[in-house]
């Protein structure tokens, strides 16, 4: 672990209530890096990218974000780093009772000085850049899964954060928006040097975009490997990871 | 992002023979700094950088905002950054396979602390429901005062015709009721301090009370419950918000207002309801509306007064309370629902016994 890491870990134990589900996790991630996490489903990819950016207390161990140990940073601290976050959920999470345009606003509004005008041209910038230029006067219940997905990565990207946590980001895209979508993630970084933590079982994406790739194993209840997503496909891996990459369709 | 500003972000626009207009953008640019204004006419721009320090996205929104509809843009001689964070913008298209919302349907849990009895949560969320306010008192507190304007009508005002009718009805009721044991003594002409009294006292603020559970409190327990279901309050809190804070403060701030409103309303109709049944036969309209205000006093207004703020917010925090436990799925919506209207009636009658005892300690 180093001092540029910006995100670590350190014996993490994450789980529900008291029931641990992953535990003796280390990660340490230099800023301006992409992290992918895979694993088979409900092994606790959305429960370990919950507790990376600060939303559930750990279970065991320490996680830090930009320096900080966001379980035990109070108030104003905690709640300045967690605006320099982005959090797209698997669910989406858009605010029902407002339009698209309105929750990529939202936060906008909540922390920007900038006047209305202005938020209005950074939401539709924003809206624009997932695609959905055409449908940011819709309410969520009115668009897709996909369409949902995609202006929830437009309101973690409202407020250009430090560090972006996007939980399955290409679920419901079809392989060429898919494509985009990791183009999109890779101008991001280059461009602001944002980190990325995302969560997703797309192999060839994660190759294309990914510096860095942890395999949650659940028959071990802890990570299987953590390094460079091409050094994965290599000899020498341990063979259930092999395995999980080589393969070329996932559930 | 933190950058270093230097020099407020500028754009001059100068028309060349041939008729191109050349935008020269410079300074820094970002999120909360004022952006300059343009405008452009025709359908030929170059957009070229002059000591352009730094940006954030505000700028690709500024030049997209600015020039998506022109035909001829020429960035070529913006960093390649810069103009790859535009291109972006204008070619981005994407199509969708298929609906594919899986994950938080399967998840049951709660939102907020599972541990300890109801109990404990429940003073828990009283804990925090306080100290939002005192937030918000001192300007810290992130509310959502559109959600405010939203409630003060729909359970306010909204709410009118049904406490009108209501309290109609037991004013009527209690006059009914009284002449019948009035008339045995020949003094029916107290009517009118029996329901009056009653009114004031008592009756306005609970029958507004128990509308305000029966409306209210289930209304908020399932907005917040199904919220808590699609994680909309995790994405709340995931940007540093409380949703205390933000959904429960506007809403219980709103109906504590609209309840003393709504029970001043409903005692005066009640009182209307008791002379219709009152002079029918037994009184003169002179008659009932000299002994009502005779009977009504100032502490007797005062104490209905109190105890409605009391029930407004007991019936808003119930709805809240419920709601931001409520298990994740359909099921547990419902249940909150429920549970809210039980738990706010409970606690307005409860809480008026004890004003009972409390008044009659101060001799109010
Ligand atoms: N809120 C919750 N309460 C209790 N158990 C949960 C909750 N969310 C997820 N789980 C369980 O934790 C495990 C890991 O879930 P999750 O992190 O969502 O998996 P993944 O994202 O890898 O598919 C699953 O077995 C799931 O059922
Ligand atoms: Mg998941």
């Amino acid at each position: 672990m180093s001092s540029a890491d910006i995100l670590t870990c350190v014996d993490l134990a994450i789980g529900h209530g008291s029931h641990v589900i992953m535990d003796r996790l280390n990660l340490s991630l230099p800023a301006g890096k992409i992290l992918a996490i895979v694993g088979p489903s409900g092994c606790g990819k959305s429960t370990l990218m919950r507790a990376l950016g600060g939303l559930d207390a750990p279970l065991g161990g320490t996680t830090t974000l930009m320096g900080v140990d966001l379980n035990s940073a109070e108030g104003v601290r905690r709640q300045d780093i967690l605006r320099q976050t982005g959090f797209l959920f698997q669910g989406s999470a858009l605010f029902s009772s407002l339009t698209l345009r309105e929750n990529i606003e939202m936060p906008m509004r909540e922390f920007l000085k900038a006047p209305r005008q202005e938020i209005r041209q950074l939401a539709e910038y924003k809206l624009a850049l997932v695609g959905l230029a055409d449908a940011m006067d819709k309410l969520p219940s009115e668009i897709s899964g996909g369409m949902a997905k995609r202006a929830g990565i437009a309101r973690a990207m409202a407020l250009d954060p430090t560090v972006i946590f996007l939980d399955e980001p290409s679920a419901g895209l079809d392989p060429v928006s898919s494509g985009r979508l990791d183009e999109l993630i890779l101008r991001l970084r280059d461009a602001f040097g944002t980190t990325v933590v995302l969560v997703s079982h797309e192999i060839p994406s994660i190759l294309r975009t990914a510096d860095f790739c942890v395999y949650l194993d659940p028959d071990t209840g802890t990570m299987g490997a953590y390094g460079p997503p091409k050094s994965f496909l290599q000899a020498g891996q341990p063979p259930k990871v092999h395995a999980f990459f080589s393969q070329a369709h996932f559930d | 992002m933190s950058h270093a500003p230097t020099g407020l972000p500028f754009a001059r626009t100068d028309v060349l023979a041939d008729g191109t207009a050349v935008v020269t953008i410079g300074g820094a640019w970002n999120l909360d700094s004022a952006l300059p204004a343009i405008a452009i006419k025709g359908d030929r721009v170059k957009v070229v950088a002059e000591e352009l320090t730094d940006f954030d996205s505000s700028l690709p929104a500024w030049l997209y905002a600015h020039f998506k509809n022109i035909r001829q843009l020429d960035l070529t001689a913006l960093p390649a950054r810069l103009q790859s964070l535009v291109q972006m913008a204008e070619k981005a298209t994407f199509s969708d396979t298929h609906a594919h919302d899986t994950g938080f349907l399967e998840h049951f849990g709660t939102w907020g602390v599972e541990s300890g009895s109801s109990w404990g949560r429940a003073l828990e969320h009283i804990g925090h429901t306080t100290l939002g306010f005192l937030r918000m008192l001192v300007g810290r507190a992130k509310v959502n005062w559109a959600d405010f304007k939203l409630e003060l009508q729909t359970a306010g005002v909204d709410a009118l015709p049904i406490v009108a009718l209501l309290g109609f009805l037991t004013g009527l009721i209690m006059a009914y009721v009284g002449l019948i044991q009035l008339r045995l003594v020949g003094a029916t002409v107290y009517v009118a301090n029996l329901v009056s009294l009653a009114m004031t006292r008592e009756m306005g603020a609970l029958m507004t009370g128990i509308i305000a559970c029966g409306r209210t409190s289930t209304a908020y327990a399932s907005q917040l419950g199904s919220m808590n279901v699609s994680q909309e309050t995790d994405a709340l809190r995931a940007l540093g918000i409380n949703p205390i804070e933000y959904l429960a403060v506007p809403r219980i701030l709103a109906v504590t207002l609209m309840v003393p409103l709504l029970a001043v309303f409903a005692t005066f109709i009640g009182i209307f309801g008791g002379m219709v049944v009152a002079c029918a036969g037994d009184l003169s309209i002179e008659q009932y509306l000299t002994q009502a205000v005779r009977a009504i006093t100032f502490k007797s207004f005062l104490v209905g007064l109190i105890k409605s703020v009391a029930f407004g917010f007991i019936a808003a925090w119930a709805g809240c309370y419920r709601g931001s436990v409520a298990k994740r799925s359909a099921l547990g919506v419902g249940e909150a629902a429920t549970s809210a209207a039980v738990l706010g009636i409970t606690f307005i009658v409860i809480s008026d016994a004890l004003f009972a005892v409390i008044f009659n300690l101060f001799d109010l």
